[in-house]
């Protein structure tokens, strides 16, 4: 069967959004294209994958050596590191990336070739299907697959957990200084925050296009976070234009450490970033000093492991993935990460018991309810996506 | 061709082969990339090698940006930074230099060092020193808190976005202005003092055009890397507010998955530095020429 | 008018003095805080070595991706050197002798280099590795090869102020003595040639290990990170004073270089009869003849 034709099938079966190349060239696509589609799943339309090359074999023995992993920076604990290369026998080297979508190109181009990716999301999973970038998983070598959250196992954008294993769950707040702004007060604000005007300069937003662009959706009230609609994009920017007004912010991944130093008062952040924040407090300073406001209509996401096609590694890569689902491993993990592993054993009870989390960021420990219950982003078709690529192009160009 | 100007030939090819390869050829490809196509699901660049296919799609929509839409604020706030970074570097940088080139005297040799020194020390060691210095808990920002001073250096702030430029790139103006001015013939001003010129007219008279094609060509050598400068704005403002030319390169090239826009900004940048270059290589070749007589 | 203008030149040294502390200061500061006690790069707790060696993982000398760094830098920097010092001594000497329009055409191509910015080069070759030679991968072959591409031209200037100060007349004489061409440059020439070549060496080497937008934009991950991409990739947020002293380090060692530099050339050009000493050795070193 030709790809084309299987995607049709898909298409049929699944019920996902397909965009090949034939339906683009209908749309006036003007040039030249990718030979695959994208395959978007979301909750209502969860998709299974196409399988493009095999899994590797069972019962394969450790290459050895050295791997290499793409991770965000502070991602993975070095201590579980330090273990992982000792109970192993290997070395992991560590490239750090700061943007998915250029993760993508530079995978695409061949400039990053990682053996393992770690904290890829659904909006990335389209594309790295369509550009063939990552390999199916042998499920055979991950048994900590069952610790994961039952919903997580089989996930809408890759039924089956074909080619990814989620890792972290999160969802989206405001991350603030309770010494500098009064809970209350932030509190009755809500999104709003985000616009005062008294917060300018000491105001961050995340350098990720489609989280910061949904925080103008929410604030304004829409609830679609993936809305292709030119009007409501256009609102969209012009709100961006005004908070930027307004507070002048920051645009970057660095909160975490920002918000502990003293040097920003107010983030929009991922939740897993402001349980990172206690580490980075200065000497003398409590956690108390630390708030996060959880809105009650808000994003959630979860991450995932994947291993690219071209992982000269996929036996070790298969093992580490494994290894960072075992519970206590997580937990380990976590302590240094401040992201929440998405597993069942780990509740807000048992993270501030044992006092991996202060409970003044008890706001920011995300259940499976409220995983549930949050808003997804999910992969765009590229018409949509050029729509949300400008209202960002033109937020940052100031 | 004669044996002597083959052996001249042989020893310069390799060299020349090497900047035709390497430095030649990527301005090509920076243009085959701007006038290609695009990839419709990555968004990723399509280079078109062969000029006749060139496509000025997205050129144009660049240029449209620039002239009317969120690229206009970019270009003008790069223009207005790296000139009054200029300003500044020239109201600091020339005394400076004209008192190591006139009056220095026996202290030449120590203040020469401790004035090249900075133009070794790392850009981004220079850098990393201010922001230490600025952040809120740094010994800047607490001592100017003593004068009831309270502000955010690092909140996204022009002026502290220009004062980084004046301070990483002075170095590089201070010296070959210094080497400018001690090549001049002071013997001049002197006749025209004497002549009866006060030093003022001397100095507008006689210093200023013996020396204004040197310093021409000292303000294009600063000025040509400061407009391409985005490490000096990203390590202390990272702020949309400041936002330069440079940033938006670094931001489509490396950060998006827009490449093709990177490359038409690289196109513009250079278009727009090629005016100044050409003024340059005039000035140079006019110090040539006064070097001669 | 008189005491005006003196007075003018009495306030000259304030500026002079100002100056120099302004753009010095804050880099001793910066250095002093490597010694800081404390985990911050702000706040002073007291002197020790905690961040060069004190701590078992991160200090300087304990972390090994600082330590990757390090070497990263050295190899990229000698490897430079060693390559492009050749190949720029080769260009000058034949663009310096050749005429007519292949010579105005190599000598165009080596100055145009020197005053474009990097971050065009940079994108340029980033583009061309990526799209158009992709058997170059990123990371340290590329960096190399930027990195000798932007930096033959300050081997060229360098090397044709030397020839254009020693003339053609010993070659001449050479020549009149029955030296062929080739034996004339190899005995004659390049012996006299040392010091631009040394002047080179310093040169390249002080300006790789220092060079931020090339190097980053032809990196490939953490494989291939210098000093000052580690520099850069942590002065915001809240690394310790580790990377101070790595900084320091970087510093250092661009002085040490240029240290030896000035001090071979001085020396050279003393045992050679050469006028200019010391302050010429400068000269060589900061491209102030240019």
């Amino acid at each position: 069967m030709e790809r084309r034709d299987f995607l049709k099938t898909l298409f049929a079966t699944t019920g996902g959004i397909i965009i090949g190349p034939s339906i683009l060239a209908a749309c006036g696509g003007t040039t030249t294209s990718s030979s695959t589609g994208l395959i978007i799943g979301t909750p209502d339309s969860p998709v299974t994958l196409p399988l493009v090359g095999e899994p590797i074999a069972d019962g394969l023995t450790n290459e050895g050596g050295t791997i290499e992993i793409l991770n965000w920076a502070d991602y993975t604990n070095p201590e579980v590191i330090a273990d992982f290369e000792k109970a192993f026998g290997v070395t992991v080297k560590q490239s750090i990336y700061d943007n998915e979508d250029a993760a993508i190109a530079k995978l695409r181009n061949g400039t990053l070739k990682p053996d393992l990716i770690i904290g890829m999301t659904d909006t990335a999973i389209a594309r790295l299907m369509a550009a063939e970038l990552i390999q199916p998983l042998n499920h055979s070598y991950i048994p900590n697959k069952t610790n994961l959250l039952t919903g997580l196992q089989n996930p809408y954008y890759d039924q089956g957990a074909q080619y990814t294993m989620a890792q972290f769950i999160y969802g989206n707040g405001i991350g603030y200084r309770k010494d500098r702004i009064d809970p209350s007060e932030l509190a009755a604000q809500g999104y709003d925050a985000m616009w005062n005007s008294a917060y300018n300069g000491k105001l961050a937003v995340i350098d990720s296009y489609r989280d910061t662009i949904s925080l103008a959706l929410l604030q304004a009230g829409v609830t679609d976070v993936n809305s292709g609609d030119a009007d409501i994009l256009a609102a969209a920017k012009e709100n961006l234009i005004r908070l930027r007004d307004a507070t002048s912010p920051k645009v970057d991944i660095i909160s975490y450490q920002e918000l502990p130093a003293g040097n920003r008062d107010i983030a929009y952040m991922w939740s897993g970033d402001i349980l990172l924040a206690p580490f980075y407090l200065p000497e003398g300073t409590t956690a108390d000093v630390l708030g996060f406001w959880y809105p009650d209509t808000t994003i959630t996401a979860n991450d995932f492991f994947c291993i690219p096609m071209t992982s000269a590694k996929p036996v070790v890569a298969h093992q580490m993935i494994n290894y960072l689902l075992d519970n206590d491993v997580a937990v380990k993990n976590q302590s240094y990460v401040g992201y929440q592993p998405a597993l069942t054993s780990v509740t807000a009870e048992s993270l501030i018991n044992s006092g991996v989390i202060p409970e003044s960021l008890v706001d920011a420990v995300v259940d499976d309810t409220k995983y549930q219950a949050g808003k997804r982003i999910t992969s765009l078709t590229p018409e949509t996506d050029a729509l949300w690529n400008d209202v960002w192009t033109t937020f940052t160009a100031g | 061709m004669n044996k002597a100007a083959r052996i001249w030939a042989a020893l310069a090819a390799p060299g020349a082969f090497w900047l035709l390869f390497f430095f030649a050829v990527p301005f090509y490809a920076v243009a085959c990339v701007a006038f290609g196509s695009v990839d419709p699901i990555f968004r990723d660049a399509i280079p078109q090698w062969n000029p006749l296919n060139w496509s000025f799609g997205e050129f144009n929509a660049v240029f449209s940006s620039v002239t009317s839409g969120p690229l206009r604020g970019v270009f003008a706030r790069t223009i207005v930074y790296v000139i009054s970074a200029m300003i500044i570097c020239f109201a600091i940088g020339f005394p400076v230099a004209y008192y190591l080139a006139r009056h220095a005297g026996k202290r030449r040799m120590l203040l020469l060092l401790l004035i090249i020194a900075p133009f070794w020390v790392n850009y981004l060691m220079r850098m990393l020193a201010w922001v230490n210095l600025l952040s809120p808990s740094g010994l800047f920002s607490r001592f100017v808190g003593i004068f009831g001073v309270q502000y955010n250096w690092l909140d996204g702030s022009p002026i502290t976005v220009i004062l980084g430029l004046v301070y990483g790139y002075i170095p590089f103006l201070i010296l070959p202005l210094y080497a400018t001015l001690e090549r001049l013939d002071w013997r001049l001003v002197e006749a025209a003092r004497d002549l009866g010129a006060t030093s003022r007219q001397a100095f507008r008279v006689v210093t200023v055009p013996m020396a204004k094609a040197g310093v021409a060509a000292a303000a294009i050598l600063i000025a040509l890397p400061m407009f391409g400068d985005y490490y000096t704005n990203d390590l202390l403002s990272r702020s949309p507010k400041t936002e330069m030319l440079g940033n938006q390169i670094d931001f489509y090239i490396n950060n998006s998955s827009q490449p093709q826009r990177g490359a038409v900004l690289v196109i513009m940048l250079s278009t727009l530095l090629l005016v100044a270059l050409s003024w340059y290589l005039r000035s140079t070749s006019r110090i040539g020429k006064e070097r001669v007589r | 008018m008189t005491s005006i203008s003196t007075r003018r030149i009495k306030a000259l040294p304030i500026i002079i003095w100002g100056y120099i502390a302004w753009s010095l200061v804050p880099v001793l500061i910066a250095v002093a805080y490597s010694f800081n006690d404390g985990r911050s790069r702000t706040v002073w707790k007291g002197f020790s070595f905690r961040w060069w060696f004190g701590d078992k993982y991160a200090s300087v000398f304990h972390d090994d991706s600082m330590r990757q760094a390090i070497v990263n830098s050295l190899v990229l920097a000698t490897t430079t050197m060693l390559i492009v010092t050749p190949l720029g001594l080769a260009l000058a000497i034949g663009s310096h002798r050749l005429r007519g329009k292949s010579a105005t055409a190599v000598q165009g191509m080596t100055s145009i280099p020197l005053i474009t910015p990097e971050i065009v080069v940079g994108a340029a070759l980033l583009l061309t590795f990526t799209r158009l030679f992709s058997g170059i991968p990123l990371g340290f072959p590329a960096q190399l090869l930027g990195n000798v591409t932007f930096s033959i031209s300050a081997v060229v200037v360098i090397v044709r102020a030397r020839l254009v100060s020693i003339g053609s007349s010993f070659e001449e004489a050479a020549r009149d003595l029955g030296a062929t061409r080739l034996q004339a440059l190899r005995y004659v020439l390049m012996p006299m040639l040392w010091p631009s070549i040394v002047a080179s060496f310093v040169v390249v080497f002080a300006t790789v290990i220092d060079d931020f937008v090339i190097t980053s934009f032809l990196s490939a991950g953490v494989e291939s990170e210098t000093v000052p991409l580690r520099i850069y990739s942590s002065v915001k947020g809240g690394a310790t004073p580790a990377l101070n002293a790595l900084a320091t380090l970087l510093v250092a060692t661009t002085f040490t270089a240029l240290t030896i530099g000035v001090f071979g050339l001085s020396f050279w050009r003393k045992r050679h009869g050469e006028t200019g000493g010391f302050k010429s050795a400068l000269a060589d070193l900061t491209r102030m003849g240019e």
